[in-house]
């Protein structure tokens, strides 16, 4: 955990500003691979050193910013979902409604579509929470920031060792 | 890196652009409009969507905006030119502060207001901005690789 515990600041950091949608349309998908790379340069001023961050710690880094960014984004989502009983999907589902309305589908399989929003808007209205919902942003959140922070740490890696290779130079 | 490494980086990336134009894919194909909320949200993940940043087709429109759009369009341009050619453009600071600058100065001027959003640019600095960043991912993927077949 300790030898982790930049990751764990960075995927917090990146967690917090998923929710918050300011930061969010500002920093738009950058966040997650910059999450990654701040945690390496902790990591590194934490434990100084002159070798090179290897492709492996830097992988292995930033899969764990997006683990820990998935688990704090999805708990403040939920958190959030749950007091406010309204979210990003609540709101943007009547335009979803009318773009599955315009769509060219037979009307069974638009009736069904629609059933599964109208579930899920209710379900967040009434109780807070959807269960569809909550696994969708579990498995999503999970797995893309995953993939986002994991490529974040390698292309991290990849700048912090061109920096020691100019400073070296110099 | 062997082609087949090649090869699977560029279908993850065809398929992640392919993801960004879900909407027009989706029109032939109409069972899948069924995941498209479970698409949408998942693109939320890496973009704000602001409807009035998405690029509007004339089967739908993106799923995530201009700028995003861009880079990873850069991102896949560079990676299919990379299955027929290996580029050996050497990665640099300067190249990466080069093809970083237009992307945050254009950022930079819209939120300061000195000049309105324009999709136009947004996608061009992002296209520009995706390119090099493929550069360092091919990169760090390749001393990745290398770095676990030395083990």
């Amino acid at each position: 955990m300790k030898k982790y515990i930049s990751a764990f600041v960075a995927g917090f950091g990146a967690g917090v500003l998923h929710v918050v949608p300011v930061a969010k349309s500002f920093a738009c998908c950058l966040i997650l691979p910059v999450a990654s790379f701040i945690a390496l340069l902790l990591d590194k001023k934490a434990n100084p050193t002159y070798e090179k961050i290897s492709m492996k710690k830097g992988a292995k880094f930033g899969l764990i910013t997006g683990l820990y960014a998935a688990l704090f984004g999805t708990a403040f989502d939920l958190f959030i979902t749950l007091i406010t009983k309204n979210n990003d999907i609540v709101s943007m589902l009547p335009e979803l409604q009318k773009m599955i309305i315009a769509f060219p589908i037979s009307e069974g399989l638009r009736t069904e579509v629609l059933n599964i929003f109208e579930h899920v808007r209710n379900d967040i209205l009434q109780y807070g929470f959807s269960f569809t919902y909550t696994f969708s942003i579990i498995i999503n959140n999970t797995v893309i920031n995953s993939i986002v922070g994991t490529i974040g740490g390698l292309v991290g890696a990849q700048v912090i060792n061109q920096r020691m290779n100019n400073r070296d130079n110099t | 890196m062997k082609l087949r490494f090649r090869l699977i980086l560029f279908i993850a990336l065809l398929f992640w652009a392919a993801g960004i134009f879900f909407e027009c894919i989706a029109l032939p194909f109409n069972p899948l409009i069924i995941g498209y909320p479970f698409v949408y949200n998942t693109f939320s993940h890496v973009c704000h969507q602001d409807p009035d940043k998405l690029i509007n087709l004339t089967c739908g429109s993106t799923l995530v905006c201009a700028r995003c759009t861009g880079i990873y369009l850069g991102l896949l341009f560079n990676s299919t030119i990379n299955i027929f050619v290996v580029l050996k453009i050497k990665t640099s600071l300067k190249l990466l502060a080069l093809c970083t600058v237009p992307m945050a100065l254009d950022v930079l001027f819209v939120v300061i207001n000195i000049y309105p959003y324009s999709k136009a640019v947004a996608f061009t600095t992002g296209l520009l901005f995706g390119s090099i960043l493929f550069l360092y991912l091919y990169d760090g993927l390749n001393n990745l690789i290398v770095e676990i077949q030395n083990r």
